[in-house]
């Protein structure tokens, strides 16, 4: 669900400010981390079980005795990786769809629409969730089901967007110079959704994140050992109150990357209002 | 009239093709398992250790698994549409029986937090829309955008953490008394609210700023009377509309906040049978789930045509 949230009026560039940082914060944790942590995320250590946070163990250990920043860290590269593969696919497939419906028309068009009607009947992650479960969970099932959840969206707009731009005389006058659709579609109208789709695909980022903590949380997503956010927060469920760090450290590593996609998404499509506005 | 008629077309198909995907879906997960489906279902009925071939091929006929696949899924789909779901391959009870005493669970929890969203939301987002840009509405604003970034098991994680872990007011988890649906139902609420504070403050601030208000103003209304008179009806149709977006939060926010409270609702059902790959059990709660999508849709199609009496007018003409 994407509603834009008002934020106070700012110059574009303090705007940007605050969300880059976040999701800078979150990238050099992914991409730094595991150079600066250097113990292994999966090797367990039980006679070190649930240790609080030391010179060693940064954030302390969880239930198994592993050392919860260095699972952290690799998880960040994990769901970032993972949230940035679904986004480009889905708005690749989204926009491809969208194009094809709005330049075709007829019953191509109603046959692409009808389909995102039918991904878009399933509220939330509910069609994620069956089609990772029915996989059997991992990483392919779970990627596979948030990709259908994500392009209608982006199919949409791109539709809609493209159909603006078929109708303007300048890509008439090319459609009648006999310029085939490729051609059309890619100088004319391509452009123009490109435009838009930063923003979409900014929030989708966000979205991806929670989707996949979520699966992981239910244990449907990336199955354990593997380090991944939401399977650490529902691995650490049970001793939350004898280890409150490690339980927060990737609550609020969840927190900060989907605030930092969310407010990216609402500072770009601002930004870009107001241009179009002057 | 006509205009219902012409609401409930377009969310019946949607009801349809919910469900057709749905036991489609489920249909090729049946058929693409590898092995044997009358071992398998052989298994479940009798226990592992007492699967004999005739028992299977008792089954095999029994089921129609020796028929045409095409014709297996016509039958499939048949049963499905004629409300047949079968029995759980778990607890061998009717799916049927499943659904209904869990779903009084999640209606329960549903209501109770769609309840206390607006209960924080309607107050708050109408403070905010009589003071655009105020302290309140700047607070209100960075809260709503901080718990949107959040899944709901995050936001679950805080309260349990404050409420039952440190004060010890309330159960972490459990269902045994109503003590115990606070948390899971304020974890939703806060969850909506995060959205909706914003739409009722945007749908108050664009109806005060409205002619029709400033006139009543110069005719001797006071700013509140005024809104009271004029202004809810008109700022409840995008309040109203939105409502139905929100229940796609809500089937997220359910499955997940049952499953972390350990609340026997539709959500933690559909989890579990995911899990133990219980079939039947994944169509019925799918199913119900995608139908009340539908109806909460409708529902709120229809709330707009009654709030706002054009919306008939333009749909006719």
């Amino acid at each position: 669900m994407s509603v834009i949230l008002d934020l106070p009026v700012r110059k574009p560039s303090s705007r940007l400010a605050l969300p880059l940082i976040l999701l800078g914060l979150v990238a050099a944790l992914a991409i730094l981390g595991p150079v600066l942590i250097p113990h292994d995320p999966i090797a367990q250590d039980l006679m070190r079980a649930l240790e609080g946070p030391s010179l060693e163990h940064l954030l302390g250990t969880d239930h198994v005795g592993r050392d919860v920043a260095a699972r952290l860290v690799h998880g960040a590269a994990r769901s970032l990786a993972l949230a940035l593969s679904c986004v480009t696919v889905a708005t690749g497939v989204g926009l491809l769809l969208g194009l094809v419906a709005a330049y075709a028309g007829r019953w191509v068009d109603l046959a692409i629409m009808r389909l995102s009607d039918l991904m878009l009947a399933f509220p939330g992650i509910l069609l994620a969730l069956l089609i990772a479960g029915f996989m059997g969970g991992g990483i392919l099932p779970m990627l596979i089901g948030i990709k259908l959840t994500l392009w209608p969206q982006f199919a949409r707009m791109a539709r809609a967007i493209a159909q603006g731009e078929l109708a303007q005389p300048h890509v008439e006058a090319a459609r009648l110079a006999g310029f085939p659709a490729h051609t059309i579609l890619i100088r004319h109208v391509l452009p123009a959704v490109l435009r838009q789709t930063t923003t979409l695909a900014t929030l989708g980022l966000g979205a991806a994140i929670m989707s996949i903590s979520a699966l992981g949380f239910l244990g449907l997503g990336l199955q354990p050992p593997t380090p991944e956010w939401g399977a650490m927060i529902s691995e650490m469920l049970p001793t939350m109150s004898e280890a409150p760090v490690q339980m927060a450290a990737p609550c609020l590593a969840i927190f900060v990357s989907v605030l930092g996609a969310t407010l990216l998404g609402q500072a770009l499509s601002e930004t870009r209002h107001e241009e179009t506005i002057r | 009239m006509r205009s219902v008629l012409a609401l409930l077309g377009p969310r019946l198909t949607q009801a349809a093709l919910t469900a057709w995907l749905l036991a489609s879906l489920c249909f090729a997960f049946v058929h693409a398992l590898p092995g044997d489906t009358a071992l398998r279902i052989a298994a479940a009925r009798v226990g592992d250790d007492r699967v004999t071939a005739e028992v299977a091929d008792r089954i095999r006929r029994e089921e129609g698994l020796d028929r045409p696949l095409l014709q297996q899924y016509g039958t499939w789909l048949r049963r499905i549409a004629t409300g047949d779901l079968g029995h759980s391959l778990v607890t061998r009870k009717p799916v049927w029986q499943e659904i209904a005493y869990h779903g009084r669970f999640t209606l329960g929890l549903g209501a109770l937090g769609w309840l206390l969203s607006y209960l924080i939301a309607l107050p708050l987002g109408i403070a905010c829309g009589f003071r655009p840009g105020g302290w309140l509405d700047r607070i209100t604003n960075g809260m709503a955008v901080a718990l949107a970034a959040m899944p709901g098991f995050l936001v679950g994680i805080g309260l349990i953490s404050v409420f039952a872990l440190s004060l010890r007011w309330l159960p972490p988890a459990g269902f045994r008394t109503a003590g115990h649906m606070v948390l899971p139902a304020l974890t939703l609420a806060l969850g909506l609210a995060a959205f909706s504070v914003r739409i009722i403050r945007n749908a108050v601030v664009e109806v005060r700023s409205a002619f029709y208000m400033t006139f009543a103003q110069i005719r001797g209304r006071s700013a509140g009377q005024a809104f009271a008179h004029h202004g809810v009806r008109n700022a409840a149709i995008p309040v109203a509309t939105f409502a139905a977006l929100q229940f796609a939060y809500l089937v997220d926010g359910f499955v997940v906040v049952e499953t972390l409270f350990a609340y026997p609702g539709l959500g933690e059902l559909l989890v579990k049978a995911l899990v133990a790959r219980d079939v039947p059990v994944i169509m019925g709660a799918g199913l119900v789930i995608g139908l009340l999508y539908a109806a909460v849709n409708l529902a709120a199609d229809l709330a707009c045509v009654a709030l706002d009496p054009r919306h008939d007018a333009r749909r006719a003409a």
